[in-house]
């Protein structure tokens, strides 16, 4: 289960990388913020559809739970509209690099705090590595 | 300028992991297909009143791009769905990293082959080294991870 894991999160960039290149071609005619609003209000329906189907958890919980916990869409929004704002000042290229430092960086605290709710797991060695590997990974590429 | 724009994305990168990890609790008890259901919801009201003010494309236009350009949705539900279903078993950083990776590996093929109208940059000696150094970040993420989990572990029994 756990390899499975690894492998959806993998799939799960490829995904985004591609959502990425189409989007960006979309966003020429429509307009970006456009571009985002089709991604979430078409997406809405398929996973809707899904829900209806597949579902076997609790919608109800909604109303129960914290309320932080449910600002994940507006994080999306969030997230989305500060790259399609970054990008025509400084390219895709230091973009997408700042992105992925303030997103390796982040979790590292989260998960060392155990905020947010995340399963608490301290920093060790491998992980710094983990991430300088990433770093220079980085660089190679731009 | 150029510098608020960078700390303005980094901020970017940021709010992604924040959501990871927010939408892994909230899975816990609401399931991953509620979860993302929730997620997208929220996410087309939120951009619903944002282009009210600020659109200043032309959403009817949907209708006359060609429809390969449409089918990225699908591509969207299942970054989330997947993430939902990862963050809670490897946690946020495992799952942040290999999607970084994910991430890459594909934006160099798709640079390599200019899909998608894309500028074509060819797969050089460079790029090769750099995806080695992913290989090894994934690698030492997974062993990281596994042995903050046995500390954690030990310190309950």
């Amino acid at each position: 289960m756990r390899y499975l894991s690894y492998i959806l999160a993998l799939l799960a960039g490829a995904a985004l990388s591609l959502e990425g290149a189409i989007y960006g071609e979309l966003g020429k005619t429509i307009g970006q913020l456009e571009t985002s609003f089709y991604n979430f209000f078409m997406g809405s329906i398929i996973i809707g559809l899904l829900w209806l189907f597949f579902g076997k958890g609790e919608l109800s919980y909604t109303v129960e739970a914290p309320k932080w916990t449910l600002l994940g869409g507006v994080l999306g929004v969030l997230y989305l509209t500060s790259i399609v704002i970054s990008v025509p000042f400084v390219g895709v290229g230091i973009t997408m690099v700042a992105v992925i430092i303030g997103q390796l960086v982040m979790s590292m605290i989260i998960e060392h705090y155990g905020w947010l709710g995340s399963k608490r797991s301290r920093i060790n060695k491998e992980k710094i590595f983990a991430v300088i590997s990433m770093i220079i990974a980085l660089i190679l590429v731009n | 300028m150029d510098i608020l724009m960078i700390l303005f994305t980094l901020f970017g990168g940021i709010t992604l992991s924040a959501q990871s990890a927010v939408n892994g609790t909230f899975s816990r008890k609401a399931g991953t297909f509620e979860t993302t259901l929730l997620t997208f919801l929220t996410g087309s009201m939120f951009l619903a009143i944002l282009i009210l003010f600020f659109g200043q494309g032309n959403l009817l236009a949907i209708l006359e791009v060609p429809k390969w350009q449409l089918s990225a949705v699908f591509l969207g539900v299942l970054f989330l769905l997947f993430i939902v279903t990862a963050v809670p078993r490897i946690g946020v950083i495992a799952t942040n990293i290999t999607v970084i990776i994910g991430q890459l590996v594909i934006g160099v093929v798709i640079d390599n082959f200019g899909w998608f109208n894309s500028l074509v940059i060819p797969l050089d000696w460079k790029r090769s080294v750099a995806l080695l150094f992913m290989i090894i970040a994934l690698y030492f993420i997974y062993k990281g991870n596994k042995r903050s989990n046995e500390e954690t572990n030990s310190q309950h029994f």
